[in-house]
């Protein structure tokens, strides 16, 4: 279960990518992330492809990890398409069938959709490939602190992000171990016909939570034998670093977005 | 032939980046009825070889035969419930192992899965509780209202309940006290003797098993450095610590003997009461000569 769930796992090759701190990534993340939505035009997307690639390949990731970080929503990013060629319609009529027929933009809609979503995700997947979930809970942490004033507690949003990002690697595993607990003893998920897949699948969420609760109690009073208190003041073991390296990294992004506005305007 | 493993490699996540190796060419012939240890430091590939055993996991490279299955790397395995009836497997953290809604459930989900009938599948359920010195006011109870040497017993109970040809056990006495733990070793063994079960065990407590083991097998760095019987063992003991094992001490004090007493060739005696036993026959021939000499 968990070899097939991608995005979330680091994948250290110790490329300059990596190194950067990890606020740069996230600041560049969003940015990007609003230039996948806003682009309405082909040469707009072509140009945002094109950017992805350069900076997948500075991870010096293999492509192809990437791809596979989408392929979870692959059923998910074909409905899109289908829905998007049967409700828009307009332009030329590309295949007809009776009353039914497939315009051409009801088909570009449908390939633009496919495409952000596919953008959207295998990029953001950079994210968590190069960077430890406790070095994006500090950055995380880091740009939420300007707004405590205004009342957001950035380190309880922090601590709940970076729990949160741990406890999903540790409830998949737990999951797997029951259902391989369950496959030992005759009912191995694989073998099972549909229906007796579904069983399977409602009396794992039970153990699951209850896991995953035992799990939660047991961290909290973990940290809290330790000293751990919210508010508490603390320094860091590693304080995160903005040099010139990550201002030419969000400038480059910055950079992406103008070219991309100037595309659309044109 | 219980068990065969030609060649068997193991690779988790092995078509990606993240992929890591467990085991690595290990070959392994096991007779039926015989009780194995399996030791190693952590991280060694134990867990990973038992569920090879049991088809839950399927090797990258190499074969395995357990019984009359036989699984080939890279090729679509056969049907796994019959190997499954057959190949018993208690995993290494019982309280991931229960996931009914109440003991008896979890006791009677192996039988009924693979046949009996719901009250052939109780009565087996009952016996295994019993077997493991449970109440069986328990079968009611949720398993997380257990304590957790009791989710041990009843983890192993309810692949006591399929009764199986092959019990494979993942540090079944980890969380056991030591009562429990040599209660736990000798109804393995008699089901061993008895019954004519195979039984693997998986421990880090050496010394615990080594009266009852007919086999070992010492695993590092996903290989398998050393197989062979308790009196190879004994005889191999100086290279555990290479292995990041201690030198169990009963060998350790039986290799003190042996070299005092000359007695390399004798059936090493392991248990306590067999040393006290042996010690005191050494002392009285001892004294006997002193007294024949005065």
């Amino acid at each position: 279960m968990r070899e097939k769930l991608l995005i979330g796992r680091l994948i250290d090759t110790g490329s300059p990518v990596h190194r950067l701190d990890p606020r740069a990534k996230m600041t560049a993340m969003l940015l990007y992330a609003v230039m996948v939505m806003a682009a309405r035009s082909w040469p707009a997307l072509l140009c945002l492809t094109a950017f992805s690639v350069l900076i997948m390949i500075l991870t010096r990731i293999p492509l192809r990890m990437y791809l596979k970080a989408t392929r979870p929503l692959r059923v998910l990013m074909l409905f899109i398409l289908i829905v998007q060629c049967l409700a828009v319609k307009g332009g030329s009529v590309l295949v007809a069938a009776g009353s039914w027929h497939l315009d051409s933009a009801g088909l570009a809609a449908g390939v633009y959709a496919v495409m952000r979503m596919g953008l959207l995700v295998s990029f953001t997947a950079m994210l968590t490939f190069t960077t430890s979930p406790g070095q994006l809970n500090q950055a995380l942490e880091g740009m939420l602190r300007p707004f405590e004033r205004a009342g957001i507690p950035a380190e309880r949003l922090s601590l709940m992000t970076g729990i949160a990002l741990r406890f999903i690697p540790a409830i998949l595993d737990e999951a797997q171990t029951i259902m391989k607990a369950q496959a030992s003893r005759g009912a191995d998920l694989k073998e099972l016909p549909w229906k007796g897949k579904a069983r399977m699948l409602t009396a794992l969420l039970v153990p699951v939570t209850v896991g995953a609760f035992r799990r939660a109690e047991d961290l909290t009073a973990s940290m809290e034998s330790r000293g751990y208190r919210i508010g508490a003041p603390r320094t860091r073991y590693r304080p995160l670093v903005w040099g010139q390296g990550e201002t030419w990294f969000v400038g480059a992004f910055v950079l992406m977005c103008l070219v991309v506005i100037w595309i659309g305007f044109n | 032939m219980a068990i065969q493993l030609e060649h068997v490699s193991y690779t988790y996540d092995a078509r990606s980046l993240l992929r890591q190796t467990a085991l690595q060419d290990v070959n392994l012939e096991l007779a039926e009825g015989l009780l194995t240890g399996i030791a190693g430091a952590s991280g060694s590939g134990k867990s990973t070889l038992l569920q090879l055993l049991n088809g839950i996991l399927l090797p990258t490279e190499g074969t395995v035969r357990v019984l009359d299955v036989t699984l080939i790397a890279g090729r679509k395995p056969p049907k796994l419930a019959s190997l499954r009836r057959r190949v018993g497997l208690v995993f290494q953290f019982p309280e991931q192992q229960l996931f009914a809604a109440t003991l008896e459930e979890d006791l009677i989900f192996g039988p009924l899965n693979f046949g009996a009938s719901p009250e052939d599948a109780a009565r087996r359920a009952r016996k295994a509780v019993g077997q493991m010195g449970l109440d069986e006011a328990l079968l009611s109870r949720h398993p997380l209202q257990l304590s957790g040497g009791q989710r041990r017993k009843a983890a192993i109970a309810s692949v006591l309940a399929m009764d199986p040809d092959i019990l494979v056990l993942d540090e079944p006495g980890a969380t056991l006290d030591q009562v429990s733990r040599m209660e736990l070793t000798q109804l393995l063994h008699r089901l061993c003797r008895e019954e004519g079960k195979t039984v693997i065990i998986v421990t880090h407590r050496l010394d615990e098993l080594l009266p009852y083991a007919d086999l070992w097998m010492i695993m590092h760095e996903g290989r398998a450095v050393f197989q062979g019987t308790t009196r190879g063992l004994v005889d191999e003991a100086r290279q555990l610590p290479g292995y990041g094992l201690s030198v169990p001490q009963p060998i350790q004090y039986w290799l003190e003997l042996e070299e005092a007493y000359g007695l390399q060739t004798e059936e090493p005696c392991l248990s306590p009461s067999g040393l006290a036993e042996r010690l005191t026959q050494l002392a009285f021939t001892e004294a006997k000569k002193a007294r024949a000499y005065a």
